[in-house]
């Protein structure tokens, strides 16, 4: 099994009670915020990430979002590349490039290359559609073009990786006269993640192309297990790859030497995370952003298997549910090493998921707690849960890393 | 009116036809076509009218093979030389009327008087649209009818035996509009709209929130010799709301000796 540090990157001096028309996607206002203080979140955020690559965990992952202070990381390559040149063994984790708002898309093989030469062929590179508020809202993709444009820049993408002489592109979207990528990335062609929030157009590409698939909901195990057991159904189905290390998932954790410890320290971190998410409603689902065929399966999963009341999503989005409530169902896995590390092992045995993209910042949290939460998971949580899936090969983690991270558990085990 | 499947190039699309007279094109709008509708009924006593669905709409096919405006103006163009009656009238609602626009500019001979009814195409700074495709029910139906509470049953092309739920099929329209009027509806009308050599009527519901006043108040200074007519007590949707003074608009233009 492997684990992802992981955070969404958010400003954490905002105020949450609610303001009409507030939406913190797309139209949020700035006037609030302090650009000083969006760079020492950074800054935190880069130090924490390299503690977690000396702490033991095998990626450090970066995402893509646009004109939100839930998540302030317009470029992920940006933050990867803060990554890339002072860390070490992780992986490097984009999670990943909206490939449809860079213009013209090879700037993402560049970019990709680029990181991967710098931190020595350690780049997983992942191929998102962007969230609707992203895509097609801040940046202005008609939604009916969206996936379109996805598949056409990623394979150019692949396509500019692989060749190794100019070539031509006349697509849909974008006309090159000469392809002619550099640099190219070490790794011949990385390891290639797509995350999706379960349309089965999704399903059939990461099936077809056997990369690794991504369930990246911050709702925990409930909220995600209809979707996740149909993708697997679906994958066996049509008789795709069943290796668990084939699927990502991101999951809340809050750890610390008692469980009373993890709520005094955790419990507002938790609730501002949550809080500081409210989208307007007008921004989830623009027409043609997902499949006619995709929302109706969507809506029948969810009705077929109600694990999470509509009214629990919504006091967990209001902040409005006890520490332990949001741990019992599913939002946060919270508690002492022993306690996350027996709830990791069932979630991951649930769900079947062999990349642990594990959150260990959450909303307004202070450096220091995260520090203690990266360094409990890196050193007491990870090595418990080192026999999961150890049977199966790893292909979509790149393998310096994963060589790297076998010597240094050799050199603990001969320390010992 | 009666309802055929016909094959214009790759697209298979359904032509609403009915009645008798001088030829008459009926392109709608960014939400649906109307179906049967009784304003498009009543056109039917005075003329031939032609109203195809837009590819991607409803059961009409073909949207792939619009990559943009010119291909959709291209389509309309195959039905009316399909149509084969010469040049003909045009009537053009909401996005209908960006196409119907289009279509005047580059099938002039084909065109035979243009009227344009709340139409999409261009974007004032100064004036911004509001976003037609965030808004929640109530707050759409405030923008685009005069008077929400007296309309009852929008005509509409949706049948609830092949279409599925009302929701899917406002979803597939919609997804389509998004291929024009996505993030601005503005794909160069402004440019070309000098271009434009038939008679040209734009009708424009006064409540119109969806396209105020002022975009149609423009756009006529723009197509050379164009015609405005405000109808009072009228949204978006002045064929339905004020469909009186909209017939005798359209039929006073058509009708000119």
């Amino acid at each position: 099994m492997k684990f992802h540090w992981f955070a969404e990157v958010t400003y954490p001096d905002l105020p949450l009670e609610p303001r009409p028309g507030h939406s913190a996607w797309v139209t949020p206002d700035w006037k609030l915020v302090d650009p000083a203080k969006v760079g020492e979140t950074y800054r935190m955020f880069i130090r924490l990430m390299q503690q977690a690559d000396r702490d033991g965990f095998d990626g450090l992952a970066v995402n893509e979002h646009h004109q939100t202070p839930f998540a302030m990381t317009p470029s992920p390559n940006l933050l990867a590349a803060s990554l890339a040149s002072s860390t070490e063994d992780a992986a490097i984790l984009i999670i990943g490039d909206s490939l449809a708002l860079y213009n013209p898309p090879q700037r993402v093989a560049e970019e990709m290359a680029y990181l991967d030469c710098v931190s020595g062929g350690r780049v997983i590179a992942g191929f998102v559609f962007g969230t609707p508020m992203d895509s097609v809202f801040a940046y202005g993709n008609p939604p009916i073009e969206l996936r379109e444009r996805f598949h056409e820049a990623r394979k150019l993408i692949l396509r500019a990786w692989a060749e190794d002489k100019p070539f031509a592109h006349n697509g849909k979207y974008n006309q090159l006269r000469y392809v002619n990528v550099w640099p190219k990335p070490i790794q011949k062609r990385p390891p290639i993640w797509v995350p999706g929030s379960g349309s089965v157009e999704t399903w059939d590409l990461v099936i077809e192309e056997n990369y690794c698939y991504g369930h990246l909901s911050f709702s925990g195990l409930y909220s995600a297990k209809p979707m996740v057991d149909a993708y697997w159904e679906y994958c066996a189905k049509k008789g795709g790859d069943m290796n668990p290390h084939r699927m990502a998932f991101t999951q809340l954790i809050c750890c610390a030497d008692t469980d009373k410890e993890a709520e005094e320290k955790y419990y507002e971190g938790v609730k501002f995370f949550y809080q500081s998410n409210m989208i307007d409603p007008g921004f989830i689902t623009p027409p043609g952003y997902t499949t006619v065929r995709s929302a109706q399966a969507m809506a029948e999963r969810v009705k077929a298997s109600p694990l999470l009341k509509p009214e629990d999503r919504m006091r967990a989005a209001r902040g409005q549910m006890s520490f332990w409530e949001y741990d019992e169902k599913g939002y946060i896995v919270a508690g002492t090493p022993q306690r996350v590390a027996q709830r990791l092992r069932e979630l991951a045995k649930d769900l079947r998921i062999g990349q642990l993209i594990a959150c260990l910042h959450m909303g307004n949290l202070s450096e220091d707690i995260a520090a203690m939460n990266t360094y409990l998971v890196g050193t007491q949580v990870i090595p418990q849960l080192r026999d999961l899936w150890a049977d199966e090969p790893d292909h979509w983690t790149p393998e310096v890393s994963q060589r790297r991270m076998a010597a240094r558990a050799a050199k603990k085990v001969a320390a010992q | 009116m009666k309802i055929s499947r016909e094959k214009i190039g790759n697209a298979e699309v359904r032509v609403w036809r009915g009645g008798k007279g001088a030829p008459l094109l009926y392109l709608h709008g960014f939400e649906q076509h109307p179906g049967a509708a009784p304003f498009l009924e009543k056109l039917c006593e005075t003329f031939e009218v032609c109203a195809p669905e837009s590819p991607g709409f409803g059961q009409s096919s073909g949207l792939d093979e619009m990559h943009d405006l010119l291909d959709m103006a291209l389509h309309i163009r195959a039905v009316v030389e399909g149509w084969d009656r010469g040049a003909v009238n045009v009537i053009g609602h909401s996005l209908g009327g960006m196409f119907a626009a289009e279509l005047a500019v580059i099938a002039p001979h084909l065109t035979k008087r243009l009227v344009l009814v709340d139409p999409f195409g261009l974007w004032l700074d100064d004036e911004p649209l509001p976003d037609p495709f965030i808004q929640a029910p109530d707050a759409l139906a405030k923008l685009k009818w005069h008077d929400p509470a007296t309309v009852k049953d929008e005509p509409s092309a949706f049948d609830q035996t092949t279409d599925g739920s009302r929701h899917t099929f406002r979803t597939i329209n919609l997804s389509a509009a998004t291929k024009y009027l996505w993030p601005i509806p503005d794909r160069g009308l402004a440019r070309r709209a000098r271009y434009i050599q038939a008679p040209t009527l734009i009708v424009h519901g006064e409540s119109d929130g969806l396209i105020p006043l002022r975009y149609s108040d423009e756009l006529a200074k723009l197509i050379p010799g164009a015609e405005m007519r405000r109808l009072r007590d009228a949204g978006h949707y002045p064929m339905i709301e004020a469909e009186e003074p909209f017939l005798d608009a359209v039929q006073s233009f058509f009708l000119v000796p």
